[in-house]
Parts: structure tokens; sequence; C-alpha cells
């Protein structure tokens, strides 16, 4: 075997692997089929505060503008700011966050294969014995009894190996984004637009990464068939802020806002982060989850490494510890989703009017209840939606 | 059968991939491409937010 594992994919998700298990002593092969290791970038580029302390992540000057809480907007214009370890954080750059990542990776021993394509599993009498690669017009063989796919939600590789990886068109928002300059109002919040006629079941938002400069951007329920990137253009057009605003990129994508994936190991196969669905169902953020189940998949893959039995049942314990943890959290997230996307602008607004910014805390908690009955006692209406919530 | 791929609107994105129930679609150096896989389900023609696949 030429390693001990070879990851598909050098996001945040691969790089977090291959940094764990290369510092505790495996082999590890790191393929990406693009030449360039974090573009193009389909994302807001947000990473909550909560996440700094116990991933170790450091944001260096100039990958990312410090960010001090959110401001939430109802279809109406009514703003709620909110300001938690949550909101608060960081827009970064993922062009130089993801190669930090694969820097540091890349320091800790793992060798790696950019511009590198994984065409499809290598197989020995139909056992996998590692991936297939094509670079530079010739395919070889990173042979190991690992593979790892972060491979985000492609995840092409997993699902030849089995995984259902499929994203459906009802649990993905599809989104369009331009970074721009010259945007008035920055402040250092993150900024939330909702309402339906702006984004179906999605929103709208601007994340500031300058004084100046902000992505903003779109997500829209993948099975509304609203166009997004012309929703984006009609909000930019209509608000005098980005009279003067630039485009100095275009970003854009799809992503998992349902559950994860229903088995993320087998034997000798892992799948870490976006490829795994691991992503908040109410923003669609997944940089941070993509590196703490990157972190949690090599510590059981560690394990394996030990006891050289990379079996489902050594590798199960990545699973099991992510679902015990970030799992339960994020089914919690995934039912909010599900009452939101019934509301509508006027639900939106009425809700707005009767909570405040200790209101959003719980519920960005995920403790429904006392929002809920404050909610019911002026617009009993609404109990058919949100009793799901209690 | 295959989906048109209209590469002056692709962001690269690889939003189709991921919705493609046969795997016909493969992105390579930010170029889509689909092959002889495709069912015409126009999935990806749903979700693609550059509007850039038709059937």
């Amino acid at each position: 075997m030429d390693f001990d594992a070879v990851v598909i994919g050098a996001g945040p998700a691969g790089s977090a692997f291959a940094k764990r298990a290369a510092k505790g002593g495996m082999r590890v092969a790191v393929i990406d089929k693009k030449k360039d290791l974090g573009s193009p970038v389909r994302c807001g580029e947000g990473i909550g505060g909560h996440w700094f302390e116990p991933l170790g992540i450091k944001i260096e000057p100039g990958v990312g503008y410090a960010i001090e809480g959110a401001a939430v907007y109802a279809p109406d214009g009514r703003e709620l700011i909110v300001k938690t370890a949550e909101t608060t954080g960081f827009v970064v750059e993922r062009k130089i966050f993801d190669k930090q990542l694969a820097i540091a990776a890349a320091r800790a021993g793992a060798k790696f294969y950019p511009k590198t394509m994984a065409q499809g599993l290598a197989k020995e009498d139909g056992k996998t014995v590692g991936v297939k690669a094509f670079r530079d017009g010739e395919c070889f063989e990173l042979r190991a009894p690992l593979v790892v796919s972060a491979e985000g939600m492609e995840a092409k590789i997993a699902r030849e190996a089995g995984f259902k990886c499929q994203a459906l068109l009802y649990d993905v928002d599809t989104c369009y984004e331009y970074e721009m300059a010259n945007v008035e109002g920055c402040r250092r919040l993150i900024e939330l637009y909702f309402g339906n006629k702006i984004a179906p079941r999605g929103y709208v938002w601007v994340f500031p990464k300058g004084d100046d400069v902000a992505n903003v951007g779109i997500g829209v329920g993948g099975s509304m068939g609203a166009n997004p990137k012309r929703l984006l253009d009609e909000f930019i057009a209509a608000n005098p802020r980005f009279k003067r605003a630039e485009p100095v990129e275009v970003k854009g994508g799809v992503i998992s806002v349902g559950a994860p994936v229903d088995s993320f190991v087998k034997d000798g196969f892992i799948v870490v982060g976006t490829a795994a669905h691991q992503v908040d169902p109410i923003h669609g953020g997944g940089i941070a989850l993509a590196i703490e189940a990157g972190d949690l998949a090599a510590q059981a893959a560690l394990d394996a490494f030990q006891k050289q039995d990379y079996s489902a049942a050594v590798l199960r314990r990545y699973e099991d510890e992510w679902r015990a943890a970030e799992g339960a959290k994020l089914s919690k997230r995934l039912k909010l989703r599900k009452v939101i996307e019934q509301l509508n602008d006027d639900d939106f607004n009425h809700i707005f009017k009767e909570i405040g910014d200790s209101d959003m805390l719980k519920v960005l908690d995920s403790d429904f209840k006392p929002v809920v009955a404050k909610i019911l006692l002026k617009r009993p209406s609404l109990l058919k939606i949100l009793k799901a919530l209690v | 059968m295959t989906v048109k791929v209209d590469n002056s609107k692709c962001i690269g994105c690889a939003g189709c991939v991921s919705v493609c129930p046969v795997l016909a679609l493969t992105l390579v150096e930010n170029k889509i491409s689909c092959d002889e896989k495709c069912i015409n389900c126009g999935a990806c023609v749903k979700v693609c937010p550059a509007r850039a696949l038709r059937l």
C-alpha cells in the first residue's frame, strides 16, 4: 500500500482530516481535481465565532473581516440585531483560508496532489484498494486501506461507493452571489433579509468583507422554481446603497439544507463534511462543521490505524460521536427550517414585531417553546405550523 | 440524451452534479460535461443557480 488513507477533496473537511491523521503518524494523500485549491468560491464565506476556540481556528490579518453580530430583516423591513457567540465571527477569504488549511496539513506530513482527478475506486478482487487518479494525461492508482470522501456536494466517488449523497431539490438551496466593492452602509454585522418575494424559502445576505466590500448573495429553495440570479439583481437594483457598487467576483453554488446522509462509514471508507450533508439547514453554513467532522473522522481513522482494522465497526466511532453532538443540534435546526418555510410574509412580519433579541437568542439555541408561546398569544392561527417546534 | 451547457453562464459550482440521479454530469476545471447516462430528468436544469443548463 502506498498510503494509509487517500482523501478526495482538499477543502476544509479533507485538509482537517489530513492534518490530524498525518500528525498521528498515518501516511495520507490528498487529491483535488482543481489546480487552485479553494476556488471557485461557492459560499458566503462566514464562520461563527463560537467555533474558533474548540477547533483551534485562527484567522490571520487579511484573511477575514471580524463580525460582531447579525442584523435580520423581516419582509416589511423591521430590523432585529442579534449578538451572540454564534453571530459573531469572520467573513473569510476562502481562497486563502482553504489554502492555509492545506498548508497546515502538508506541514503535518500529508502529501498533496492538486490538479488530480479522482476517476473512481481502484478495485482488486472486487475489494476497494484505493482511488484511480488522473493527472497530466496519465492514470495511476493511489492505494490505501482507507478512502475518505471530502468531495463536497458533488460526492461522486462516495456515491459510487454506495453512499446516498445525491441531493434532492427540496433539500437544497440554490445560491448566487457577487462580491462587491463600494457597498455603502456596511457595519460589522452580517445582514439577512427574509421574505417570500425577496428569496422564496431562503434569504438574501450581505456579508461584509471590508468597510465597503461585501459578499451580496441569495439562496432560494431548490424546488421553488425561482431564478436566484434574477432575484439578486432585483434586490441590488432596488437598494440605493448599491448604487455605486461594483461586482469584483461572481460566486454561487448549491448547498444541502436537509438531513445528513444516512450513513458516513463503510469498511475502508469515510464520508466527511458537505459530502455527508453536514451543513446547517437554517443558514447553509458548513465550513466549521466540515473542519470538526474531518478532525473527528481522523481520530477514528487513527484508532483503525493503530489496530490495522479499517472495518466499519472501528470507523463507526466517528459517526456515533458526530450524530450524538452535531447531529442532534442540526436535526432541531432542520425542524425549524421546515416550519419557517411554511410562513408567509405576513406571518414573518408579525413574528418579527412580537419577538425581541432575547427571543432570537432562544431560537438560535433551539429553545423554541417560550418563543412559540409568545407568538401564539397574538396569532393563535400559527399553531398548526408552529406546533412542530414544541 | 444529454443536457446542453451554456459555459458563458456556468459558474463552475457543480450544483447540477449533486442532484443528478444517474451521475451523468462531471465538472472538470470549471466546465460541466454530460455523458450518455443522462435520462433528461431536468433536476440539474432546475437547480442551476446560473440557469446555464437546458434539456
